[in-house]
C-alpha cells in the first residue's frame, strides 16, 4: 500500500516538472498561433491563427525548408553507404591501430565547428562550392560519417557472429554476408543512426550560417535572418520555429528507445 | 593450411575494402581541413591581403598575440565560468530527476521521453525560446514578475546578468543528456546490494549514498567531461541571445574565434585561436578514452 502511494506521488511530481520545464517552449508555440497585432497584448486568451504560418510561404522560408530536407537527407544517405561498411569492419576484424582509429572519430566528434569551417571556408570558395548544397552535404559527413561509424560499430558488435560464420562456411563471401544475413539483423539499429544523422544535419546551424549566403540557406538559418532584417516579427519567428522543430519532435517520439542509444552511443560501452 | 591461410587473406582484403573509403573520406574532410588550419595559424592570412597566406615570416606571432590579447584571456575566463556553472547544473538536475524516474513503468517512460526534447530540438529553436523568454515586451518570465511586483530589466542587456541567463538556457538545452546517461547508469547498478540495503534498513539517502553512487561515479565523471567538452562549442545560443555582449561579457573563446576570423577578417590568428581550442579538446578527449578503459568509454550525442 504504502509503495503505490509512493510511486503516485512521484508519478505527480515528475508530470508538474515536466510541465514546468517544457513551459519556456510551450510559450513560443501558443505565440505561433497569436495574430500579429496580438503578439505583446496583456490578455492571456486569444483567438488562435494560422496568419504567421501563412505569412511564411510568401518569403524565402519554404526554399530554406527544402534545401534543409536536401543536405540533411543527402548526407545521411552518404554517411550510411560509406560508415556501416567502415563501421562492420571495425566490429569484426581485428588490426593494429584500432584503438587510434577510435580516438580519432571520438576528436572528430569533439572538435569545435570552427576548426573545420575556417579551412573549408577557403576551399569552397576556391573550389566554387560556397552557397551550395553539395558543399554542405560534405560538411556534415564530418560530424555524420563519424557518429554513423561509431554507433553502428557498437551495434555490430553485439550482433552474434556465429550466424555469419556460418554462412561463410557455406561460401558467402564477407561482403555478400553481410548484405543478406547482417543488414536485416540491423535494421533497428540502422533507422536509429539514420535518423540521428538526419537530425543532427537538420540541427546545424554554425556551417550553414557561414557557409551558405541565399542560395542554399538552410531554415535554421532562415529564421535568424527574421530577426535581423525584417524587424522583429515575432510571430513569424515562433512559427517558423515550430516548423523547424517538428521533423525532430516526431522522430523523437518515433524511435524514443533506439534514438537514446544513438545519443549516448560510445558514451556507454555496450 | 594453406588453404585457410588464403581465406584469412582474402578476409583481410575484403575487410579493408569495406573500411578504406569511409577513412579516405573521413581524412579528406577532417584531417585534411585541420592541418590546414594548423599550417594557416602560422601565417598572418587575411583575405583581403593577397600572399598572406604564403607568408611564414613570423609563425608564432598568432600565438604570442593570442597569450597577450586580453580580450583573449578574457574570453578563457567566461569560457571556465560558462563552462563549470553549466556542467554543475546539468549534473545536479540530471541526476535528481533521473533518481526520480528511475522506474519502468509506462507512465514514466511516456514522461522521459518529454524531458528528452530540449536536447534534440534544433538549437536555434532552443535560442528563439530564451529569447523570447528574455525579452520582456513579450516574455511570461517578465509579465509574472511584474504582476508579482518586482519588474525586472532585460537580463541579456545588463553585463552583470547575461552571462547567467545564457547559463539558464544552456543548462535547459543540455540536462536531458546527463539525465540520459545517469539513468543508463542507474540501470546497470545490480539488485542484490540494493535489496541487501533495505533489508539492513537504509533510507533512501543512505541507499543512494553507499549502494548507487559508487556504481555512478565513474559514468559521472565521463558525463562531466563530456559536457565540459560540448560547452567549449556552445555557439548558437550567444549568436542569438547576446552576440556576445553586452561589452564582451558572453563572449567565449569559440565566439571570439569567429568574431576575429568572419566579423574581422583575421584569418591566421582566428586559424591560431582554434587551433588551441583543438589541442585543449583533444586533451580532454584523452582522458576520456583513458576513464574509458575501465566500464565506461567515451564517444557520442546529437
Amino acid at each position: 500500500m504504502r509503495r503505490k502511494r509512493h510511486t503516485w506521488t512521484s508519478n505527480i511530481v515528475a508530470a508538474v516538472l515536466l510541465l514546468l520545464l517544457l513551459s519556456p517552449l510551450l510559450w513560443m508555440l501558443q505565440l505561433s498561433f497569436r495574430p500579429a497585432d496580438d503578439v505583446i497584448a496583456e490578455q492571456l486568451l486569444f483567438r488562435p491563427t494560422l496568419e504567421n504560418y501563412t505569412a511564411l510561404w510568401t518569403g524565402t522560408f519554404p526554399q530554406s525548408f527544402i534545401n534543409s530536407v536536401i543536405t540533411s537527407g543527402v548526407s545521411t544517405v552518404l554517411s550510411l553507404l560509406l560508415g556501416v561498411p567502415a563501421a562492420y569492419t571495425l566490429a569484426r576484424f581485428r588490426f593494429r591501430g584500432d584503438r587510434h582509429v577510435a580516438l580519432w572519430i571520438l576528436a572528430t566528434r569533439m572538435a569545435p565547428p570552427i576548426a573545420f569551417t575556417i579551412p573549408f571556408f577557403l576551399a569552397f570558395k576556391f573550389a566554387g562550392l560556397s552557397d551550395t548544397l553539395t558543399g554542405l552535404i560534405l560538411i556534415y559527413l564530418t560530424f555524420n560519417l563519424a557518429l554513423v561509424i561509431w554507433t553502428m560499430r557498437s551495434f555490430f558488435a553485439g550482433v552474434p557472429r556465429s550466424l555469419e560464420e556460418a554462412a561463410w562456411i557455406d561460401g558467402c563471401g564477407i561482403w555478400g554476408t553481410f548484405l543478406r544475413v547482417v543488414i536485416p539483423l540491423s535494421t533497428p539499429g540502422l533507422a536509429a543512426t539514420g535518423i540521428l544523422c538526419f537530425i543532427l544535419s537538420w540541427n546545424d546551424f554554425f556551417f550553414a550560417l557561414i557557409l551558405t549566403r541565399t542560395k542554399a540557406m538552410t531554415s535554421p538559418v532562415a529564421i535568424v535572418n527574421f530577426m535581423q532584417y525584417e524587424g522583429w516579427e515575432w510571430g513569424k519567428i515562433a512559427a517558423g520555429g515550430t516548423l523547424v522543430m517538428l521533423p525532430v519532435v516526431i522522430f523523437t517520439l518515433l524511435v524514443r528507445t533506439w534514438l537514446v542509444r544513438g545519443l549516448m552511443a560510445g558514451a556507454v560501452k555496450e | 593450411m594453406a588453404s585457410a591461410r588464403s581465406w584469412q587473406a582474402e578476409q583481410r582484403r575484403s575487410f579493408l575494402l569495406g573500411l578504406v573509403p569511409a577513412l579516405a573520406v573521413l581524412t579528406l574532410v577532417t584531417i585534411g581541413p585541420v592541418l590546414y588550419l594548423t599550417i594557416s595559424s602560422l601565417t598572418p592570412l587575411n583575405p583581403t591581403v593577397p600572399g598572406s597566406g604564403w607568408d611564414f615570416s613570423a609563425p608564432w606571432r598568432n600565438y604570442a598575440t593570442a597569450l597577450g590579447e586580453e580580450r583573449f584571456l578574457l574570453s578563457l575566463w567566461v569560457q571556465v565560468k560558462l563552462s563549470a556553472v553549466t556542467v554543475v547544473g546539468q549534473i545536479a538536475i540530471g541526476l535528481g530527476l533521473a533518481l526520480l524516474l528511475d522506474t519502468n513503468s509506462r507512465f514514466m517512460e511516456a514522461i522521459r521521453t518529454g524531458f528528452l526534447l530540449p536536447m534534440v530540438l534544433p538549437p536555434i529553436v532552443v535560442a528563439v525560446v530564451w529569447k523570447i523568454i528574455f525579452t520582456p515586451d513579450i516574455s511570461p518570465m517578465h509579465r509574472l514578475l511584474e504582476w508579482a511586483g518586482m519588474p525586472i530589466h532585460s537580463l541579456l542587456s545588463n553585463g552583470d546578468t547575461a552571462l547567467w541567463a545564457v547559463v539558464v538556457a544552456d543548462t535547459w538545452e543540455w540536462f536531458p543528456f546527463t539525465m540520459l546517461m545517469m539513468l543508463a547508469a542507474l540501470q546497470m547498478v545490480p539488485k542484490e546490494p540494493l535489496e541487501a540495503a533495505a533489508i539492513d534498513g537504509a533510507n533512501r539517502r543512505q541507499t543512494f549514498w553507499y549502494v548507487r553512487l559508487p556504481y555512478i561515479q565513474q559514468t559521472l565523471a565521463v558525463t562531466a567531461l563530456f559536457r565540459l567538452i560540448d560547452s567549449i562549442k556552445a555557439f548558437p545560443l550567444i549568436y542569438v541571445l547576446t552576440d556576445g555582449g553586452p561589452g564582451r561579457a558572453t563572449e567565449v573563446t569559440n565566439y571570439y574565434a569567429f568574431v576575429q576570423t568572419f566579423n574581422f577578417s583575421y584569418w591566421g590568428y582566428g586559424s591560431a585561436v582554434a587551433t588551441l581550442l583543438i589541442a585543449g579538446v583533444l586533451l580532454l578527449s584523452w582522458i576520456i578514452l583513458r576513464f574509458g578503459g575501465r566500464g565506461m568509454a567515451g564517444a557520442d550525442h546529437a
